[in-house]
């Protein structure tokens, strides 16, 4: 099986064929995968993809791959089979569409009061979620060893790409800035940043397709690594809302009314989610954890990771309240004055 | 000999190779361990902060609002700004059109005295339905009351059969809207303003 023919087959159309059952092809503790093109470069990227799968190439552990195989099983649905992984991975994906489900009856309803008074919020917060949905794809498959679960990263991408650009819609025609609506984007520095995202987003949303991979070769790869850029143009553009993370009385998005301004602070909430992100994405780590793994001590791993990602899981809890919150609230047309 | 070599130097190679991702992962650990530790004990204060915040606030327990239980002068403050600038802001258009068009074209005046009814009738119904606090809603009910006198002398005015007859609403209708004016002040004044505690339901 050459690189070339799988690559031009369509790398996501047969994924059986990516993922062979050949364990003796792979044993454990085997270092590198041999060069047969089974699974090219390419071929296991997605949209969201960092093009940093060093870590994908580790011997994959017996029980990851059973927990593959097992999800490639059906489940009898209704007098007809449904594979266990079609089902996880819509439930999974189906939160990533939440953010803008909380918008539709505004959109339906044609409801500017409620679309200018909440698309920041709702869509804003859901493109944040989303984001670090598809940029957590890499670091549970460095750590697990899993890979049925890779499609959602493009999944998430596509939603994040969804909400970021339905908030700067939202923004540039019902918000109260003053100006035209090329204006309003661009008048704030917070603004300013939001709509380079978004513009860096648009790009990658475009190519989020098999064809435009197959098209773009390795430069599709490439312009992936923008999900990079935007990830840290996010922290900016939180840092620069929320006054560098510094709460004044009620001006910032920390002041919910509750006493809790470091909890509602967007700017830690990403600080805390991130540090998980780029932690397990720093290649001496990326090291560590594969040789610990090629050892057989998962364990260790696990313990080292554990609280970084407890950080994580810290943080997100605030960013999906958040959304929660503010999302119930424009979807029954009331958008919350918090 | 030689495999036994080449085994030692591959292990202390892969083990200096993985030495510097040991030593961040470590120290990221106990950073995240301290900061998720220091979380969870900031987080048992939370019940306290939140009673205070709400003290402080001016909080209005009789109306609902998920997060905090209440709703805050603060909270109450954006909601009715967020009513009343656009409101404003329209009706202040509708009486330029009127201006600009009261001496030369009386359907023109008549149709701009008509959307000004119309934007005034949509600020009223919203009003009616905002949930002012006990203190503020007969100041209130006033701004309501002086808000349809308003509504009626304008489409009375609408109504007239000619520019001189249509002018001689003006004086009137601009006393009505000096009265809305002060009433707009007064209730924003309460609104503002945290309640006493005898003044709380």
């Amino acid at each position: 099986m050459s690189t070339t023919r799988d690559y031009e087959r369509g790398p996501y159309a047969r994924e059986q064929d990516l993922y062979p059952a050949e364990p003796d092809v792979y044993p454990e503790g085997s270092d590198v995968y041999p060069d047969s093109g089974a699974y090219p470069d390419d071929a296991l990227k997605t949209w969201g993809d960092e093009g940093e799968l060093a870590a994908d190439h580790q011997p994959r552990r017996r029980w990851s791959k059973c927990v593959d195989e097992w999800m490639d099983g059906r489940i009898k649905f209704g007098g007809t089979g449904v594979k266990r992984k079609t089902a996880a991975l819509l439930l999974l994906g189906a939160w990533g569409f939440l953010p803008l489900f909380f918008m539709l009856p505004s959109l339906f309803t044609f409801n500017t009061n409620t679309i200018g008074g909440s698309v920041d919020d709702t869509l804003g917060t859901g493109a944040m979620v989303n984001l670090f949905m598809c940029l957590l794809i890499t670091p549970v498959v460095t750590l697990t060893g899993q890979r049925w679960f890779i499609p959602l990263r493009r999944w998430y991408g596509i939603m994040f790409a969804c909400c970021g650009i339905g908030d700067a819609l939202g923004a540039a025609f019902f918000d109260d800035f003053a100006g035209n609506p090329f204006a309003k984007l661009v008048e704030h520095t917070f603004t300013l940043i939001g709509f380079l995202m978004v513009l860096l987003a648009i790009p990658l949303f475009i190519t989020s397709n098999n064809w435009a991979q197959r098209k773009l070769g390795r430069y599709w790869k490439r312009l992936q690594r923008l999900t990079y850029v935007i990830w840290g143009l996010l922290f900016f553009h939180l840092a620069t809302l929320e006054g560098f993370g510094f709460q004044r009385g009620s001006d910032g998005s920390g002041f919910a009314g509750d006493g809790d301004a470091i909890f509602h602070q967007r700017l830690y909430q990403y600080c805390a989610c991130s540090l998980f992100l780029l932690t397990v994405r720093l290649p001496p780590v990326k090291r560590w954890i594969v040789a610990r793994q090629q050892e057989g001590r998962n364990r260790i791993v696990f313990i080292a990771v554990m609280p970084i990602f407890a950080l994580f899981v810290f943080g997100f809890i605030f960013i999906v309240n958040e959304l929660i919150f503010k999302g119930t609230h424009s979807f029954v047309e009331n958008p919350s004055s918090e | 000999m030689n495999e036994s070599y080449a085994e030692r130097g591959y292990a202390t190679g892969g083990k200096k190779s993985t030495r510097a991702g040991g030593v961040i992962i470590t120290t990221l650990a106990l950073l995240s361990t301290f900061l998720v530790i220091w979380g969870l004990y900031y987080a048992t204060g939370t019940g306290e902060r939140h009673k205070v915040a709400l003290a402080a606030a001016g909080c209005e327990p009789n109306l609902l609002s998920v997060n905090v239980g209440c709703t805050t002068v603060w909270m109450l403050e954006r909601r009715y700004t967020s009513i009343t600038t656009p409101a404003v802001q329209q009706l202040n258009t509708d009486v330029a059109a009127y201006t600009a068009k009261e001496r030369h074209s009386l359907a023109a005046a008549e149709a701009a005295l008509r959307a000004e009814v119309a934007s005034a009738s949509a600020f009223d119904t919203s009003l009616a339905q905002f949930p002012f606090p006990p203190v503020v809603a007969p100041m209130a009910r006033a701004l309501i009351q002086a808000i349809h006198s308003r509504i009626k002398l304008t489409a009375e005015q609408a109504r007239s059969s000619s520019l001189a007859q249509l002018r001689s609403f003006n004086d009137r209708v601009k006393a009505a809207g000096a009265a809305i004016q002060t009433e707009m002040k007064l209730v924003h004044k309460a609104l503002y303003t945290r309640p006493t505690v005898n003044q709380e339901p």
